[in-house]
């Protein structure tokens, strides 16, 4: 890289089993790279995926997290998608509410055969987190 | 159209003696309502047959000692009540109850549920360690207000004062020392009022008037007042700083999680095994932090407490009333549910009909909680060229 004290974020990266890592596995048969900070992290369904993890990783380390699953109406187990964004909704509007930067949370549906699109979205979220900056709350002794 | 009949009686007495009265009747097997113990600093809740009426029950006590959507759970989990049993609840209470009845966690067969119009409370602590007396006065005073001077967080910002959503309504508020109306807005409450002996009250449909009138005025005036202290609240805890610093007296006992009516879950992430972390992953987040507050995962268990029941927090102010540090919780909650409650535009313990936002799902909705793709990432391009 081209600066060495540039800042590197941590990010996690949250893909449900079906779509988000078959998406990875896309992305990987066209030998597409995307940024190595990112941690990617399989759960079952995103629905499964208690926004409690997502807090868990914002207080102790991550600087965003990212979560991709199918798109709506493609869910493995029909509504886990829509569990998924309800429960982020109410999360990011915690965070909003909290002023705890409801933006280090992302939702992205990428589907198994989008591996481009997963490739774009890691590299856009990395970004967007250089952007803002380090997570103020991983740094708190006192969380 | 409900069913309004008028009761003859003078306050609590009055009220008491209704419930003596179906009791004796038959209309009701027994009730359950909190009565003063007897050293007379507190209330613990009894379940009474006719026989067993205690003289010392209370409908309307001045402090939430247990909530009483926690009796109703404890007693109707794990089926249903064989007999007919009145609960009296007060309006947060009831509310509580409607959200656990949604969550199966409490069981309405055969329960009727009655609720008034609710001046507040103590807060728990102040009551116990003050003159009680000249504490049921001042609260026996101010029965037919619907609203008193208290210093509890979640009465002072409370909007939701009436038993809207019971079975069986005790008109309260703009009654006097003559007596009451008493309302049914269900079938089940409905048939209850019908064997009650109203006494003929000419004015009935003035006194109704007169309550409308002074509703409609409170309800504005509280309204107004709550969005104020919710704002003004908000002021003093955003941001990272200013909530770690109303945190920070937290002694991880988890009362306010127990005392919740909302929290059920038998098997609670926080207190799980998945919190008790070794040393070696305690150390870990020490040097990374260059210092770690011991135990650690107590913002993790507040937000996360929040992200779990926010959306069903009734407001009752159980939490703050159990917390020994007198963290300003039940604000707390009330001003994540406030926000949350909106997005889903969810009234918690508003009706049994109203579906609990995690059980429906459409295709199309909360758009804005994603990030839209758009277009090739510009750093994607040049990182993947070939």
């Amino acid at each position: 890289m081209s600066d060495e004290n540039e800042f590197i974020p941590n990010i996690v990266y949250g893909l449900c089993a079906w779509c988000g890592t078959g998406g990875s596995e896309t992305a990987a048969a066209h030998h597409l790279k995307y940024p190595e900070n990112i941690k990617p992290f399989r759960v079952m369904c995103t629905g499964a995926l208690d926004p409690v993890y997502i807090l868990r990783a914002l207080f102790e380390g991550a600087d965003g997290f990212i979560v991709s699953g199918c798109h709506p109406g493609d869910c493995h187990y029909d509504t886990g998608n829509y569990r998924a964004r309800r429960r982020i909704t109410a999360l990011k509007t915690i965070l909003g509410t909290l002023g705890l930067d409801s933006e280090r949370v992302w939702l992205r549906w990428v589907g198994h055969g989008e591996g481009q699109r997963l490739v774009d979205t890691a590299f856009e979220f990395n970004d967007h987190i250089k952007k803002l900056g380090p997570n103020p709350l991983k740094s708190r002794r006192d969380s | 159209m409900d069913d309004i009949k008028w009761l003859q009686g003078k306050g609590k007495l009055g009220i008491k003696a209704f419930f003596q009265d179906i009791l004796n009747k038959g209309l009701i097997d027994s009730v359950l309502m909190p009565a003063k113990n007897k050293k007379g600093n507190s209330y613990a809740w009894f379940l009474m047959n006719k026989d067993g009426f205690l003289e010392t029950s209370d409908p309307i006590p001045p402090v939430m000692t247990i909530q009483g959507a926690n009796i109703l759970k404890n007693m109707t989990k794990k089926g249903e009540s064989w007999s007919k049993t009145a609960v009296v609840l007060r309006p947060c209470e009831l509310r509580a109850v409607i959200e656990l009845t949604k969550l199966e966690q409490i069981n309405l067969e055969n329960i009727i549920l009655i609720s008034f119009d609710c001046p507040g409370a103590y807060p728990l602590t102040h009551y116990i360690s003050g003159d009680q007396t000249s504490f049921d006065q001042k609260f026996d005073s101010s029965l037919y207000t619907a609203s008193f001077e208290t210093e509890r967080n979640a009465c002072i910002a409370c909007n939701q004062f009436t038993g809207q959503g019971a079975d069986i309504q005790l008109c309260l508020l703009g009654a006097s020392d003559d007596g009451f109306m008493i309302s049914a807005s269900s079938a089940k409450g409905k048939e209850l009022l019908q064997n009650v002996d109203g006494a003929k009250a000419d004015n009935i449909e003035t006194q109704i008037k007169k309550r409308d009138e002074l509703m409609g005025k409170l309800q504005k005036e509280k309204d107004e007042k709550r969005q104020t202290i919710l704002d003004r609240f908000k002021d003093t805890i955003y941001g990272p700083e200013n909530l770690l610093n109303v945190f920070s007296a937290c002694i991880n006992c988890h009362n306010c999680r127990r005392a919740c009516p909302i929290c059920f879950c038998s098997a609670c992430y926080f207190e799980s095994k998945a919190l008790n972390s070794e040393a070696d992953n305690q150390l870990n987040r020490a040097s990374r932090k260059q210092g770690l507050r011991m135990p650690p995962d107590l913002l993790l268990f507040h937000v996360g407490r929040m992200n779990h029941m926010s959306i069903s927090c009734v407001s009752c102010g159980a939490c703050e009333d159990a917390c020994p540090e007198n963290i300003p919780i039940s604000l707390m909650f009330s001003l994540v549910g406030r926000d949350t409650q909106a997005v889903f535009d969810y009234k918690p313990g508003h009706s049994l009909e109203e579906p609990i936002p995690f059980v429906v799902y459409k295709n199309e909705e909360f758009k804005e909680s994603e990030a839209h793709y758009t277009k090739r990432h510009q750093s994607a391009c040049n990182c993947n060229t070939k």
